[in-house]
C-alpha cells in the first residue's frame, strides 16, 4: 500500500499517540471509563499500524532505509523532516509499540496514586511519542527533539505518581519524597547529557557541508569528512549524551532512583524502551558517523561495560529492595549490550540489537511483577518477602520463569545477547586492543556467575521457604485478568526469541554488517 | 505609512477599550508595509527608515503592548488606580519603541529609548503606598538616569570623533579614516554597551532588575522584562552593527565574557528565590545573556547574519513565553495570595489549565522541546559553533551547563504546583481566569507550541531580519 510506503504511515505510528494524547486531555475527567478505552484503543491502533509496517518492510534489503520520506521541516538552518527504518530500528519500533500497548492494559486496573488516569494515560502517549520518534528519526534536529520529549513525560510520570516514601538524601537539608528526588535527578542528568550532545551535532552540522541529516552525515563520515581533535570532541560530547541514557557506569545513578520512584508502568517503559535510546544512539549516529573515532574509544567502551557489568551485579547483591535490585540488574545488561557495540563486530553489535530487545523484554517483565507484588504487599523489602509461590502463585511463577530468562538460561531471549557479547568481545574489529576486550571479555563472564547468582538469591528470598507470620492473615490478590493480559505476550515473547533468534537477526543482520563495512572497510 | 500614535482620551471607562483596539489598528498600517515591500525606505534625511527589521520589531512591540493591556484590565480596575494615565504612560513607552527599531541617527535612537523608559520609571512605582514598589522605582529611576547619561556620553564620544550623527555616514567615516582602531571609538562602544546593558539588564547592570520587578505591579514588570529588554536589544543590536561594527573584535570580547558572566548569574542567583517574580527576573537576566552571546560571537567573526538571526529569533519566542510565564505567576499569585511559590503546593488541582500553562511556558523558558524555547536555545548555540572560535565555544559550554542549571529552577514551579500536597483543600476562594487573560493565555501558548514544533516560520522572521540588516 502506498500509504505505508511513503512515510505516511511511519508518521502515523509517530504522532498517532500525540493526537490521542490531545484528545484525551478534552474529555471531562468524569467519563473514566472512555478515558481509559480510548488510550488502549489508540495505542492498539498504533501497534497496528507498526505491525502494517513490519509486512510492508522489505527483508531482503533490511540494509537500506525504508518506508520513509524527507520533507523540508526549518528551511533556515536546513533541517529537515526525514524519517525512515531499517532493520536496526524496526524491531526497536515495533517494541516499543507494542509495550506502550500492554502497559496501557495493565494502567487500566492499577493506577498508583493518586489515580487520575487522564493525565497518566495522555502522559504515556505522549512518550510513545517520543520513543518512536527517536527511532524513525534520520535527521539529528529531529533525533534531539524527539530524544528530548521522553524527558516532560517521564519527569511528571515519576514526581506525580512515583513512591511516597520519605527519605533522606546527601545534599537536601531536609528529608524529601523518594519521588521528588528521583524525577529532578532523572531530569538533570538527562539534559546535562543531551545540552552538550546537542552541540556535537551542530559540529558535525558545520564541518558537513551544513547537514543534519544522518544518512548524508553517514557517506560523510565515512568518507573521512571527520577528523581529528575536533572529531575526538564531538564523539566525546555524543557519547557523553547517550551513555547517560543507557546508562553506563559511572553516569548511572540517576537510573536506580527513578526505577525504584517510578510508578509500576513508568519502570517498565523506562527499563523497556527509554534506555535505548541511548544505545540505539551509539549504533545509529556515532559509530557510522565518526567510525574512526568509535575505534579509538571502543576499548574505553569496554572496559565501562565491564566495569557496569560487575558493579552491576555486586551492586544487585547489596540490595534489600527489590525494584531496585531489578534497576541495578538494568546497569549489568546494559553493559552487556554496550560491550557488544564496543566490540565494532557484527556478532557484538547483532548482540546489542538482540540484548536491547530482551531486555526490553525480560526486564519490563521483571518491573510489572515487581511493581505489581509491590502493590499486594505495599512493601519491595525482600526481608520481609518469602514464600511468594504459596501466597501468589501465578506471580510467583511468572517471576521464577523471567528471573531465569534474566540471567540468561539457553532457550530464553536473554541468552543470545549475553552470549554473543561475549563471542564479539573474544574477538573484536581488527585493530582494536585484544587485551583489553578479552579482559572485558573475562569481567563478563563473571558478571554472568553474578548475575545468576543474584537473581537465584532473589528468587530464593522472595519466592521460596514459607510466608512469614506479617501475611498469614492478610488477604492477598493474585494477579489478576488484566496483568496476566499484560504479562503473558511478554512471556510469549521470551520463549519465541530464545527458540528463534532469528525473529531479530533477520532483521539486524543485514542492516549492522552493511553499517559496519561502510564505517570500517571491509 | 506612517506610525499612528494614538492619545487616549481621559475618560475612564472607554479608555481601556480604546487603548486596546488603537493598539490593534496600529498593527494594520505594519501588515499593509509589510506585504507592499521592495526596498527600504528612508526619511528625515537618512535618520528614519522602514525596512522588514523595523517592521518586524513594530509588529512585535506592538503586540506585547496589546497583551500587556490586557493583562493589565483587571489588575488596573481592581485597585482604582489611575487608569487614564496608565494606558497612557504604556502607550508613550510603545512609542518610544517604535521610533528605536527605527531610527538611524544618534538623536532619534537617543529619544526613542529615552521615550521608551522614562514612562516605566512612573509605572513600576504605580503602586503607591507600597514601600517594595517605592524603592524599586526609585533605583529603577537612579540607575535609568545614570544609563542615559552613559549613552549620551557614548555618542558625544563618537560625535567628537567623526562630527556626523547619521549612522551611515559615521561608519564610512570611520572606515575611510582608518579609525576602527581607535581608543576613543573603543570607549563610546563600551559606554553605549553599559548604558544599554542596564536597559537589558546584563551583569553588571541588573541589579535594580529583581527589585524593580517584584515592586512594579505584575502587567508592568512583564512589559519591562519583555518590551523594555527587546527595545534596549534593538538599539544595541542597530548601534553595533551600523556603527561599531567595524570595531567588533573588541568589543566582541567583551561581550562574550559579560554574556557568559549575565548566565551564570542569573541562573545561579535563581535557584535560590521563592518568589516567582524575583525568580522570572533572574530568569530574564539568564535569558538576556543568550541573546547576548551571538551579537558577541558576531562581533569577534565578523558574522553578523547569523548573530542577529539567532539573537532576533531569540528575542521573538522569549516574548511571548515571557509573557505567559508573567500571565500564570499572575493567576497563581492571585489565588494563592501568597508571593511565596513554595506555598502554591498542589494549586494545580484548583485549576489544571492554569497548571498546564504555568508548566508549559516554565519549561518552555527552560528549552525543553517541544516547546519554543528549545529552538530560541538552539539558533544561540548555533551562532556560537558557527566558526569555531575558541570563544564561541567556551560560550557554547557555558550556555549548555547554564541551560541545564536553569532547568533546576523552572521544573521547581511544575514541581510544587502539581507534585506537592495541597494545602487548604477545603478553601472556598474559587478559581478566577478572567477572559481578557484567557486571551493571552491562549496567544502566547499558540505561539510557544507553533514556535517550536514549526520553528521555520520564527526562523524566517530572524533570516528576513538578518538579511536585511546584515553588512
Amino acid at each position: 500500500m502506498e500509504i505505508l510506503t511513503n512515510g505516511v504511515g511511519l508518521s502515523a505510528v509517530v504522532f498517532f499517540p500525540l493526537v490521542s494524547a490531545l484528545v484525551i486531555t478534552l474529555i471531562p475527567k468524569s467519563q473514566e471509563f472512555l478515558i481509559k478505552g480510548f488510550a488502549l484503543v489508540s495505542s492498539i491502533i498504533t501497534f497496528v499500524f507498526s505491525a502494517l509496517l513490519l509486512l510492508e518492510f522489505d527483508f531482503s534489503s533490511a540494509d537500506k532505509l525504508q518506508l520513509g520520506n524527507k520533507i523540508s521541516w526549518i528551511k533556515s538552518i536546513n533541517a529537515n523532516y526525514e524519517i525512515g527504518i531499517d532493520g536496526i530500528s524496526l524491531p526497536l519500533l515495533v517494541l516499543s509499540t507494542f509495550i506502550t500497548v500492554l502497559a496501557i492494559i495493565y494502567s487500566i486496573e492499577h493506577l498508583p496514586e493518586p489515580k487520575s488516569p487522564k493525565g497518566f494515560l495522555a502522559l504515556i502517549l505522549v512518550l510513545e511519542t517520543g520513543m518512536n520518534g527517536t527511532f524513525v528519526a534520520l535527521d539529528l534536529i529531529l533525533f534531539f527533539v524527539f530524544f528530548e520529549i521522553v524527558l516532560l513525560p517521564m519527569y511528571f510520570m515519576i514526581g506525580i505518581w512515583g513512591d511516597r516514601t520519605v527519605r533522606t538524601v546527601a545534599g537536601f537539608k531536609n528529608q524529601i519524597e523518594t519521588r521528588l528526588y528521583a524525577s529532578i535527578k532523572f531530569f538533570v542528568f538527562t539534559l546535562f547529557g543531551s545540552a552538550f550532545m546537542l552541540l556535537g551535532f551542530l559540529g558535525l552540522y558545520y564541518r558537513g557541508n551544513k547537514t543534519f541529516s544522518i544518512p548524508e552525515l553517514i557517506e560523510l563520515g565515512s568518507a573521512g569528512a571527520f577528523t581529528g581533535t575536533f572529531a575526538t570532541l564531538v564523539f566525546a560530547v555524543l557519547f557523553l549524551g547517550f551513555a547517560v541514557k543507557v546508562p553506563m557506569w559511572p553516569l548511572h545513578t540517576w537510573l536506580p532512583d527513578a526505577h525504584t520512584a517510578a510508578p509500576t508502568v513508568g519502570s517498565v517503559l523506562l527499563a523497556a524502551i527509554l534506555l535505548k535510546l541511548g544505545s540505539y544512539g551509539f549504533v545509529r549516529i556515532a559509530i557510522p558517523i565518526l567510525p574512526e573515532q568509535a575505534k579509538a574509544w571502543a576499548p574505553a567502551i569496554a572496559i565501562l561495560s565491564a566495569i557496569g557489568i560487575i558493579y552491576g551485579s555486586l551492586a544487585c547483591l547489596a540490595q534489600t529492595d527489590l525494584k531496585r535490585l531489578i534497576a541495578f540488574s538494568s546497569v549489568g545488561h546494559m553493559g552487556f549490550v554496550m560491550l557488544g557495540i564496543a566490540s565494532l563486530t557484527p556478532i557484538g553489535i547483532n548482540a546489542a540489537m538482540i540484548g536491547m530487545v530482551a531486555h526490553g523484554v525480560i526486564t519490563g517483565l521483571l518491573f510489572f511483577l515487581s511493581g505489581s507484588m509491590a502493590h499486594t504487599y505495599h512493601t519491595r523489602d525482600m526481608g520481609r518477602l518469602g514464600g511468594n509461590m504459596k501466597l501468589l502463585p501465578k506471580t510467583g511463577a511468572l517471576l521464577g520463569f523471567t528471573a531465569m530468562a534474566s540471567l540468561g538460561l539457553p532457550g530464553l531471549a536473554g541468552f543470545w545477547g549475553e552470549f554473543m557479547a561475549l563471542l564479539g568481545a573474544y574477538n573484536p574489529l581488527d585493530g582494536l586492543n585484544v587485551t583489553v576486550f578479552r579482559t572485558s571479555m573475562v569481567a563478563g563472564a563473571i558478571g554472568t556467575v553474578l548475575t545468576a547468582g543474584y537473581l537465584l538469591w532473589m528468587l530464593q528470598r522472595v519466592n521460596l521457604g514459607e510466608p512469614s507470620e506479617e501475611w498469614m492473615d492478610k488477604e492477598l490478590h493474585d494477579a489478576d485478568a488484566y496483568e496476566l493480559a499484560a504479562w503473558i505476550p511478554l512471556v510469549i515473547l521470551t520463549i519465541l526469541i530464545g527458540v528463534f533468534p532469528k525473529l531479530i537477526f533477520g532483521a539486524t543482520n543485514d542492516a549492522v554488517i552493511a553499517m559496519l563495512s561502510k564505517a570500517f572497510g571491509g | 505609512m506612517i506610525l499612528d500614535l494614538i492619545l487616549p482620551r481621559r475618560s475612564k471607562y472607554y479608555v481601556a477599550a480604546f487603548a486596546l483596539l488603537g493598539t490593534l489598528f496600529s498593527l494594520a498600517p505594519l501588515v499593509v508595509q509589510w506585504v507592499n515591500y521592495t526596498n527600504p525606505i528612508y526619511a528625515f534625511e537618512d535618520s528614519f527608515v522602514v525596512d522588514k527589521f523595523s517592521i518586524i520589531f513594530k509588529g512585535l512591540f506592538i503586540l506585547i503592548t496589546y497583551l500587556t493591556f490586557l493583562l493589565s484590565i483587571n489588575f488596573i480596575e481592581s485597585d482604582k488606580y489611575y487608569q487614564g494615565e496608565y494606558y497612557y504612560l504604556l502607550l508613550s513607552s510603545l512609542l518610544g519603541a517604535l521610533i528605536v527599531s527605527s531610527s538611524r541617527d544618534l538623536l532619534t535612537i537617543f529619544i526613542g529609548i529615552e521615550l521608551a523608559s522614562t514612562p516605566m520609571f512612573l509605572l513600576s512605582g504605580w503602586k503607591k503606598g507600597d514601600r517594595k514598589s517605592n524603592e524599586g522605582a526609585i533605583k529603577f529611576f537612579l540607575l535609568g538616569v545614570l544609563s542615559a547619561s552613559l549613552i549620551l556620553y557614548g555618542f558625544s564620544l563618537l560625535y567628537g570623533l567623526t562630527g556626523k550623527i547619521v549612522f551611515s555616514e559615521i561608519s564610512t567615516f570611520i572606515i575611510n579614516g582608518a579609525l576602527q582602531s581607535s581608543p576613543v571609538l573603543l570607549l563610546s562602544a563600551i559606554l553605549v554597551i553599559s548604558g544599554l546593558g542596564f536597559k537589558i539588564s546584563i551583569v553588571p547592570f541588573h541589579s535594580w532588575a529583581p527589585d524593580t520587578y517584584e515592586g512594579a505591579p505584575l502587567p508592568v514588570t512583564a512589559y519591562l522584562s519583555v518590551s523594555s529588554k527587546a527595545t534596549g536589544f534593538v538599539a544595541l543590536i542597530i548601534l553595533l552593527t551600523k556603527v561599531f561594527s567595524s570595531a567588533g573584535e573588541s568589543w566582541g570580547v567583551i561581550l562574550a565574557i559579560i554574556a557568559g558572566l549575565t548566565m551564570t548569574l542569573g541562573n545561579l542567583v535563581a535557584l535560590q528565590q521563592s518568589n516567582p517574580v524575583r525568580l522570572l527576573a533572574y530568569s530574564s537576566i539568564a535569558q538576556a545573556g543568550f541573546i547576548l552571546a551571538p551579537l558577541a560571537v558576531a562581533g569577534i567573526t565578523g558574522n553578523f547574519q547569523d548573530g542577529i538571526f539567532a539573537s532576533v529569533t531569540y528575542l521573538i519566542i522569549y516574548a511571548f513565553m515571557n509573557l505567559g510565564a508573567f500571565l500564570s505567576v499572575q493567576l497563581f499569585s492571585n489565588h494563592a495570595g501568597s508571593t511565596n511559590f513554595y506555598e502554591w503546593g498542589g494549586i494545580a488541582k484548583k485549576s489544571p489549565i492554569t497548571g498546564v500553562l504555568t508548566t508549559i511556558f516554565f519549561f518552555s523558558l527552560a528549552g525543553i522541546p517541544p516547546l519554543g524555547g528549545w529552538f530560541a536555545k538552539f539558533v544561540v548555540f548555533r551562532s556560537m559553533l558557527s566558526t569555531g572560535e575558541p570563544i564561541g565555544l567556551t560560550l557554547g559550554i557555558v550556555g549548555a551547563v547554564n541551560a541545564v542549571i536553569a532547568l533546576v529552577y523552572y521544573a521547581r514551579i511544575s514541581k510544587v504546583i502539581w507534585m506537592d500536597e495541597l494545602k487548604d483543600v477545603d478553601s472556598e476562594n474559587s478559581f478566577q481566569f478572567e477572559s481578557p487573560l484567557k486571551v493571552v493565555g491562549v496567544f502566547t501558548v499558540l505561539i510557544t507550541f507553533i514556535s517550536g514544533i514549526f520553528p521555520g516560520i520564527f526562523s524566517y522572521l530572524g533570516e528576513v531580519s538578518s538579511i536585511f540588516f546584515g553588512n
